[in-house]
């Protein structure tokens, strides 16, 4: 028996009348109601883990940046003994900013209004005019601090959540994270963002691009079919459906809603078609094929940083594209030259809600930190060139988003439904090591219907 | 502009450069800008009008072609936005190349198209110090509408140019930074050209 979900809208709509369990349907009503997304405010954004930027933005003490959990606005600053702390940027005083700008060095943070002063980590100093006590007549200092979110840094990754006693990081992660190790955890000085985010609005919900970040690999073949044009991908523009060039692989996924699409590479594109991959070892494919930002210098950091099993993946079948619960997606795309050289792109991104019609696209490139300064070059290119505001790939999701959600709003069009009922079910394929949810074959819709059970979860649970 | 900043996303290492930089002005209304001014109005049509042929014949095969992103920042780092590390747009002719390309087949992005209008206005021309070529700094006001969507989409900007004279007259785009005045862009994809 399904569990009875425990949510309620104003007009009687349970959660299981708009996430139909029985069917694998979603009503298209979720992406505009207004009541349910101050309901995703308290029971997703402020109990789960967020992304928020990487540790390479804020080197020294006192660095600080800004960002959003939601649309709750933090300040996330390293403090002289080298902590990153994550604080709620509303002064306890009287609800201003404390910090105006979006990124900085700052020892001490004064709100403008009247002065009160905040330490890095968020402890209360004093407020001006010491004598008179203006930060009250009887109130204990320690009171009077930035409201501290709980912090994790994952591969560099700063992670956030105001669930204090919550899941710990790793259970937020789940059977996924020996997948993501594999592309956060590889090196030994891991990744570096390789400039400030670039940042976007859309006029859509966050759930329209957060569902396709449960790696909705099948609108590839269609929404980004300029990828097979420009002859990047394997096949022809003739070809592209008998093809199918990165459908077949394995997805994997997990009960908390993550996931990552596993391609074997050489399949990918089109110069690899010749090039015999079965029978070679492990060194040989990474050596032929080396893993984006990877070079081919630091491919003994991998076997270092990594189990064999996990390196062995990451030459055979690497997790390419993906995404973690509730909005963030992942990419690390491979971009092998003919001159055998590689750099490809590694973009993560956030989608940070604003308001039931509104999101914004917050777009992280990264490239490792050892790889020499041209490959980052090149990486940034890449980056900026397939994802993000201007990226190829990117702007055509960018546009069919606020159309989806311009639908949403008709009387008769919020009826409709969202159907993932292309599925395959969990299979485990021959000779896998890895754990979690596994779907071998042609990219169907299990992933995103797990996001969809993890957003479903999240929900019922007051 | 080049990549002279390394590769950093500690906002601080970035350059204030904004506006005209050459000190020698190429005066208003001078045989010069009337024509550096017509080849922007040109420009602006060729790019409105989705004639991307004419466009491409304007640019010179070593462009750079780059928006930086803009940030928030107080203090005495107020005036230090503009972030020369990260980019809306990171292209030489040969991705333009790729882009215009693109633009012809399959790009859902604009197709169908977004109707646009390039305001080209506040043009300031100085001489590089290479002969023939010019540093030309205009705005850039953007209205777009797209679809049914009665309201268009706007963007506004600083371009910094640097355009070259050719055999036979006329001139070609070797360098555009973009200075886009958002820190987070109201425009939902950039899949034109600013
Ligand atoms: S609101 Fe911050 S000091 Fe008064
Ligand atoms: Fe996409």
């Amino acid at each position: 028996m399904l569990q009875q979900a425990s949510l309620v809208l104003r007009d009687g709509t349970t959660l299981d009348d708009l996430i139909m369990r029985d069917t694998n349907e979603v009503s298209l009503r979720v992406m505009t109601d207004e009541e349910l997304y101050s309901h995703e405010m308290e029971r997703i954004f402020a109990k789960t883990w967020l992304l928020l930027g990487h540790e390479s933005e804020i080197p020294k003490s006192g660095d600080f940046i800004v960002r959003d959990m939601a649309e709750d606005n933090v300040i996330i600053a390293r403090d002289r003994d080298g902590s990153v702390n994550v604080t709620l940027n509303v002064c306890p005083h009287r609800g201003m900013r404390v910090c105006l700008g979006e990124a900085g060095n700052k020892p001490i943070h004064q709100c403008i209004y009247h002065g009160w002063a905040f330490k890095p980590n968020g402890d209360f100093i004093g407020a001006p005019v010491e004598r008179e006590k203006m930060h009250g007549n009887n109130v204990d200092k320690a009171t009077l601090g930035l409201k501290k979110a709980r912090v994790h840094l994952y591969g560099g990754l700063i992670f956030a959540t105001w669930n204090i006693d919550g899941p710990s990081f790793d259970e937020y992660l789940g059977d996924i994270k020996y997948y993501m190790d594999q592309l956060f955890c590889r090196t030994d000085n891991g990744l570096e963002l390789l400039g400030p985010p670039q940042r976007f609005v859309l006029p859509c919900n966050w759930k329209v691009p957060g569902e396709q970040s449960g790696s909705d690999g099948f609108h590839t073949l269609t929404l980004h079919r300029s990828l097979m044009e420009g002859g990047v991908m394997g096949g022809t523009a003739e070809s592209i459906y008998d093809q199918a060039p990165g459908m077949y692989g394995v997805d994997v996924s997990c009960e908390q809603g993550h996931s990552l699409r596993c391609l074997e590479a050489e399949k990918t594109f089109k110069m690899f078609a010749d090039v015999p991959f079965e029978g070679k070892s492990v060194e040989e494919r990474l050596n032929l094929l080396t893993p984006p930002g990877i070079t081919k210098e630091m491919i003994p950091q991998l076997f270092k940083n990594l189990s064999a099993d996990q390196v062995e993946q990451l030459a055979t079948i690497p997790p390419q594209v993906g995404g973690m619960f509730p909005n963030i997606l992942i990419a690390f795309i491979f971009a092998p030259r003919t001159d055998g050289g590689s750099s490809g792109a590694l973009a993560l991104h956030t989608y940070v809600p604003r308001g039931p019609n509104q999101v914004e696209f917050v777009n992280f490139i990264f490239a490792e930190k050892d790889a020499p300064e041209q490959m980052k070059r090149d990486m940034l290119q890449n980056s900026v060139q397939q994802t993000g505001t201007s990226g190829t790939i990117e702007q055509d999701d960018a546009d069919v988003w606020p159309v989806i959600m311009r639908n949403a709003r008709g009387g008769v069009s919020k009826h409709m439904t969202l159907k993932y009922q292309a599925l395959h079910g969990h299979e485990r394929p021959e000779g896998w090591k890895g754990g979690g949810l596994l779907y071998p074959g042609f990219t169907k819709d299990d992933t995103q219907w797990n996001w969809w059970m993890a957003y479903h979860k999240l929900m019922s649970e007051a | 502009m080049t990549w002279v900043t390394k590769s950093t996303a500690a906002p601080d290492s970035t350059t204030i450069l904004r506006g005209l930089s050459s000190r020698k002005r190429v005066p208003l209304g001078s045989e010069i800008y009337n024509r550096l001014l017509e080849t922007l109005y040109d420009e602006a049509a060729a790019l409105d009008e989705r004639r991307f042929d004419d466009w491409i014949a304007m640019l010179s095969p070593d462009l750079v072609y780059q928006a930086p992103i803009r940030m928030t920042r107080t203090g005495a780092n107020r005036d230090r936005d503009v972030m020369r590390t990260m980019f809306h747009f990171d292209d030489d002719y040969t991705s333009i190349l790729m882009r215009t390309g693109r633009l012809q087949k399959s790009a859902w992005a604009e197709d169908p198209p977004s109707r646009c209008r390039r305001f080209i206005t506040n043009v300031r021309v100085g001489e590089c110090d290479a002969a023939g070529e010019y540093e030309v700094v205009s705005y850039l006001y953007l209205e777009r509408s797209r679809g049914d969507n009665p309201h268009n989409e706007q963007l506004t900007a600083e371009r910094r140019d640097v355009w070259r004279a050719v055999d036979g007259g006329g001139y070609v785009l070797a360098k555009r930074e973009i200075i886009v005045d958002q820190s987070v862009l109201g425009m939902s994809n950039l899949a034109v050209f600013l």
